[in-house]
């Protein structure tokens, strides 16, 4: 009779807890309908409108405002003055990307279907110390390629590598292929000039033949915020060998100002490996991981999202010093002559 | 005498086997198969600021398992293939989702009326969703993976009436997530770090009803034709999410069509 009873009493517990449930879900519907939506702030598609959301993406996901001594808000004050809703389209790019060049940033581009705003100084206020000429009579004519890659051996018995970008994949069997055809050599140089970067797994498939232990090679953030100064840690970046043949001589890495983004990054990976030794002009830099957004117009912009440091927690955006500043001169290049892998040959047939 | 026993024995071992040989277990099992089209909007600051708006694409295989008693399960498979283009018509995301959900279901009453009789229930269960919006232009942001799984309240009522000497049904159901866990990268952390580096930041992130407030609801009306009974509605699907500094929103608007079976289980016994 007491069990009935507890019974009865738990069920009509039950029942009421469900049945407020109920009314409380019901509520909720109602107030979910009326006030709960997740939007984010639409700028308008106009002149003033577009640049308003060009500057907000950058003021919340831009990384080197810092770094750069860069007072975004002063920035917006003088540009905003030249926009108005009269102006041209082309118009409206062109003070567009006059502000964004003022980020000083090779990762930071404006695309629209009739032109692409860059910032390239970086490069083009530079010796390019890179002839393609040059480079096809060192490769001659029976060159190999693979993965993208062009390469031979020198009469010196040197093995030279070319790699100019690192947009396509390089497979852990073209590497075998390359690095068992160099094996009769006494050492290898690697040109990475005017290369413009791509994937960094890329260059890191490529830097990981070069260590038979895993290496610290550097540090990584991302942005936790929208504040300028709204970072993670510092996470490590390590180099793992690869898997497969790995080279175990002398290795020259051959640099110039158009060593961009992964490709600046192989030289900080490769400047932490044994045997290496960089050679040529400061590398370009970008060590900013960029991001891609868009404006309510339906331009794209990309930007410099995720800084990257070195070992030693320096920042690489600005390039990395090759340990041997060399330049291409007009006599050798008047002889045929390319003076920074002839710089790397006689280092390499002097040890 | 002695023949009488034994004729009564045999009779009553003859009517045990016959029993045996099905068993009804009284379980009635509705299962509606069903296909929807509509409209979709769709958010995620982690690949763009804007909405995308298109067309979706939708299957959902909606089961109530009942067996007699006020309590009843639910089980529910949907997945979805959604199209979107951004406010200036120059770019594209091509989003797909998949959606379980278990839910025990109470009957808190029932009333007959003259035309017919309304049941309400409620009760909850547990909501998992796996899926991926690709937005065709970006770079090293092109792509974002959904995972996550609530505990989420469900009601439902059913009002079942015959007209013109036939059976119709319109039902109500909506969901709402409660709490649950929900994977998200950081505001501008890349998929590089997080999956070629694994490195970790507060990627598994606690959702409430405040965070991320979601809901589900559908309309559907029920329909015989000859043996046949058809299912029309409309779904409602309105999943958002305000984590990691990032906003996420999928809100889809879509008519569904489909088949009802109802069936029950008889063991056969050999």
């Amino acid at each position: 009779m007491l069990y009935a009873l507890r019974y009865r009493t738990y069920k009509m517990k039950l029942l009421s807890v469900l049945k407020l449930s109920t009314i409380c879900l019901g509520v909720f519907i109602a107030l979910f309908t009326l006030n709960s939506c997740v939007t984010n702030d639409e700028f308008e598609d106009s002149k003033r409108g577009n640049f308003e959301a060009l500057w907000t993406i950058l003021d919340e996901h831009y990384c080197f405002f810092e770094q750069k001594n860069i007072d975004w808000n002063e920035v917006k004050e003088r540009y905003a003055k030249q926009f108005d809703d009269d102006m041209s389209e082309k118009q409206q790019f062109e003070v567009m990307a006059n502000m964004l060049s003022e980020l000083k940033d090779g990762h930071v581009n404006l695309y629209t279907s009739f032109n692409m705003a860059r910032y390239w100084s970086w490069h083009e206020n530079y010796p390019q110390n890179y002839s393609d000429s040059l480079i096809r009579k060192y490769l001659k004519t029976d060159y190999l390629i693979a993965s993208g890659m062009d390469y031979t051996i020198f009469d010196d018995n040197i093995g030279y590598l070319h790699c100019s970008s690192f947009q396509r994949g390089i497979g852990a069997g073209n590497l075998d292929d390359i690095l068992f055809y160099f094996q009769p050599c006494k050492a290898l140089i690697i040109d990475i000039r005017n290369n413009g970067g791509g994937a960094l797994t890329n260059a890191e498939e490529l830097a990981a033949r070069f260590t038979n232990k895993e290496l610290l090679v550097g540090y990584m953030q991302h942005k936790t915020g929208k504040g300028h100064n709204d970072f993670s840690e510092m996470q490590v970046q390590t180099l793992k060998p690869g898997k497969g043949i790995r080279w175990q001589k002398p290795v020259v890495v051959l640099t110039n100002r158009s060593v961009y983004s992964a490709a600046n990054e192989f030289v900080k990976y490769m400047q932490c490996c044994p045997n290496v030794t960089t050679v040529g002009d400061r590398t370009g830099g970008g060590a900013g991981l960029p991001f891609s957004s868009e404006l309510p117009n339906g331009w794209s912009i990309r930007f410099s999202a995720c800084p990257m440091y070195d070992k030693n927690k320096q920042l690489t955006e600005f390039g990395i010093v090759p340990e041997h500043k060399v330049g291409l001169t007009a006599d050798d290049f008047q002889r045929g002559k390319d003076t920074i892998i002839e710089f790397a040959r006689s280092l390499i047939n002097a040890q | 005498m002695k023949h009488s026993f034994l004729t009564i024995l045999l009779c009553a071992t003859s009517l045990c086997t016959q029993a045996q040989d099905t068993l009804r277990t009284g379980k009635i099992i509705t299962n509606a198969q069903m296909v929807g089209i509509g409209t979709v909007n769709q958010l995620d600051t982690y690949l763009s600021p804007e909405e995308y708006k298109g067309l979706e694409l939708r299957y959902l295989s909606h089961t109530i398992r009942e067996n007699g008693t006020k309590f009843s399960r639910e089980l529910v498979h949907q997945s979805h293939l959604a199209y979107t283009k951004n406010r200036a018509d120059n770019n594209q995301e091509i989003g797909g989702a998949y959606n379980f959900q278990y839910n025990v279901l109470y009957e808190l009453g029932k009333w007959d009326t003259s035309q017919g009789s309304l049941k309400v229930k409620a009760g909850g269960g547990i909501d998992a969703n796996l899926g991926f919006l690709y937005n065709l232009r970006n770079g090293n942001n092109p792509a974002q993976g959904y995972a996550n799984l609530n505990l989420a309240p469900t009601i439902a009522a059913n009002y079942e009436f015959r007209l013109w000497n036939r059976p119709f049904q319109i039902t109500y159901e909506a969901q709402v997530p409660l709490v649950g866990v929900m994977f998200s990268p950081q505001f501008g952390q890349s998929y590089y770090e997080l999956f070629a580096k694994g490195n970790y930041d507060h990627n598994i992130v606690l959702t409430t009803i405040g965070c991320a407030p979601s809901m589900r609801q559908m309309l559907t009306f029920d329909c015989t034709l000859h043996h046949t009974t058809l299912r029309f509605g409309y779904l409602g699907d309105y999943q958002q999410a305000k984590i990691n500094g990032l906003k996420y929103h999928t809100w889809s608007n879509l008519f569904m069509i489909g088949i009802v079976r109802k069936f029950s289980i008889t063991k056969i016994i050999p």
